[in-house]
């Protein structure tokens, strides 16, 4: 019987073809996760190995040279004034914004969490603007705001308050508060599914004890939250350093360069002004400097 | 009212009356805040030039000249693009994420190394990969088309698909793979036929919401494609030069570009929720 059965196994793997022979050379995991590793080292790896090489040539869209000519470009860029003004810009408005964001987000979640009348309809709602094409919030917000026609700055004439929301000296705030508009939500939904997570008896012990409502934040609620406000305050801080389409939609950098944001200068310098080799630097600076945050993530992520 | 009587079963300290009154006026203007902006540009879309320059008013007299006036433009072309450009990453990302978050879910294949690669391009500003995209695509004469546009949203769409099936996958039975085994399935036909049946719903919420980030992506389509392919976000942006007599149709714009998004998220929600908490954002 088993002389029979090997004699048989033999001849099948003799009839084999080329295609399952090269199936059995690799595992079955590696053939699973290869169209994957094949499209990240097509369309990421190896467009970022050209994007730093660019950075260091003078390639332009109007003059596509790729002759080398070393670290001349980030020079530039960290010795001229409006990268540096541009990361100061940037940086006030990822600070101002997602710490609005978190606080808004949690007080949200909190109420939310303990909502029941119209419960699903309420957080779908309240869920929406994350959904959006930031380029169309914009567009909405531009009108919105507008001094002249936008329903908000003639609400607020209405109660002598004179607000031009895209003045020099607001304009950023202005940004701001779109940014929260859109993406407290998506605070409030992470937020929300980690309070549900939790286990109910430790806040059972604490209503019988009589504990208030701070005292349980405190000690329950916000301890057991953190590895939630953790990753959503990484995932907003790296999303809203992209800011762009709200700038592109309203101000385009404007009044007086006021919301020229990283992103903004990036394309202004490699689209508009063509040069494509020193808006590469700034992307590899700009990069050199999310990584604060990233490995301050990728730490924490280990920790928990 | 109905909310008051409930409280007593949520966790916590017993809310007080004040407490109680402060959390609806919160949701409230909450609610009030998301809603306002959306309906004012729906309501816009429908009203004439004169109302609109007249920011006083609440007058409306229905008309459907702006949408004709957004038929007759760059909108319709651009939208099937957009469509185009999202159905066909979305039909690649499925195969390649759901392939790949199968192998990691249940092989931690490629280790911590593999996980970060993917992460990685999501984390990113655009720009780093925007400009050697243009650059590769004018070097082989595919600037300007939508392929370029396609290549780069695989980058973030990818990423994100791979990420919400790992999840989705670990919460599938083991037993049910061991069975197939039992019957004779090869492995790949147990992950088309088996496993992939059973994840489904997780795959449906990631389908949309892969659709839903290519449809709504501005800054590699504006780099990539800024000319004759332009995607709809792309050719919104356009109206950023608005006069007063472009209120109207740019309303209309945006209706049409946020109302298939609203739609869809519905659905999603849910399985959103469940997705970020089984791919370990929970913590």
């Amino acid at each position: 019987m088993s002389q029979v059965s090997s004699q048989t196994l033999a001849d099948a793997s003799e009839r084999k073809g080329l295609f399952s022979r090269l199936v059995d050379a690799f595992p079955f995991r590696w053939w699973m996760a290869l169209p994957l590793i094949l499209l990240l080292g097509i369309f990421v790896l190896y467009p970022l190995g050209f994007s730093f090489y660019l950075s260091l040539t003078e390639y332009k869209l109007t003059n596509r040279s790729l002759d080398f000519i070393g670290f001349e470009q980030y020079r530039r860029v960290l010795t001229d004034g409006d990268f540096t003004e541009s990361l100061k810009i940037t940086l006030t408005f990822v600070v101002a914004a997602v710490l609005i964001e978190l606080v808004l987000g949690l007080v949200l979640a909190l109420a939310l969490q303990k909502q029941k009348f119209a419960r699903n309809i309420t957080r779908a709602l309240l869920f929406t603007p994350m959904f959006l094409a930031p380029v169309a919030v914009g567009l909405v917000f531009r009108f919105l705001l507008n001094q002249q026609l936008g329903l908000l700055p003639n609400a607020l004439a209405v109660f002598g308050w004179q607000v031009d929301f895209f003045s020099p000296n607001m304009a950023l705030w202005s940004m701001v508060l779109i940014d929260v508009w859109q993406w407290t939500p998506f605070m409030v939904l992470l937020m929300l599914s980690g309070l549900e997570s939790m286990p109910k008896s430790p806040f059972e012990a604490a209503r019988v004890d009589g504990a208030s409502f701070f005292l349980t934040f405190r000690t329950l609620t916000l301890p057991m939250l953190a590895p939630v406000l953790i990753v959503a305050l990484v995932i907003r801080v790296l999303e809203s350093s992209k800011l762009f389409e709200y700038v592109f939609v309203i101000t385009n950098g404007g009044p007086g360069g006021t919301t020229e944001s990283l992103q903004f200068i990036m394309y202004q310098t490699g689209i508009r002004f063509f040069r494509l080799a020193e808006a590469s630097a700034m992307a590899f600076v700009f990069l050199l400097v999310l990584a604060v945050p990233i490995i301050w993530m990728l730490r924490q992520a280990k920790e928990t | 009212m109905s909310g008051l009587r409930h409280t007593k079963d949520a966790p916590g300290a017993k809310p007080t009356l004040i407490a109680e009154t402060g959390r609806l006026l919160l949701i409230l203007f909450a609610v009030t805040s998301v809603l306002v902006p959306l309906l004012w540009i729906g309501f816009a879309a429908f009203r004439t030039p004169m109302d609109l320059t007249n920011p006083g008013s609440f007058t409306i007299n229905p008309t459907l000249e702006n949408m004709r006036e957004v038929a007759k433009g760059d909108i319709p072309g651009a939208s099937y693009r957009s469509f185009l450009v999202g159905g066909i990453t979305t039909i690649i990302g499925l195969v390649v994420g759901s392939m790949a978050g199968y192998s990691i879910s249940r092989f931690k294949t490629g280790g911590v190394a593999l996980r970060f690669a993917i992460l990685f391009p999501t984390i990113i500003p655009p720009t780093v990969l925007a400009f050697p995209l243009l650059a590769l695509a004018l070097q082989i004469n595919i600037s300007d088309s939508l392929f370029a546009v396609i290549a780069a949203h695989l980058t973030i769409v990818v990423p994100m698909i791979t990420w919400f099936m790992t999840g989705f996958f670990a919460g599938v039975p083991r037993e049910i793979e061991e069975q197939a085994a039992i019957d004779g399935l090869g492995p790949f036909r147990t992950f088309f036929q088996v496993v992939i049946p059973n994840v489904l719903p997780g795959l449906g919420a990631s389908a949309l919401l892969a659709f839903m980030l290519s449809w709504n992506e501005l800054f590699y389509a504006l780099v990539l494609a800024p000319g004759d392919s332009q995607t709809l976000p792309v050719a919104i942006s356009a109206f950023n030069t608005f006069q007063g007599v472009k209120l109207g149709p740019m309303s209309a714009a945006l209706l049409l570009t946020v109302t298939p998004v609203i739609f869809l998220s519905f659905f999603i929600q849910k399985r959103l929720v469940q997705g970020l908490g089984a791919s370990g954002v929970k913590g």
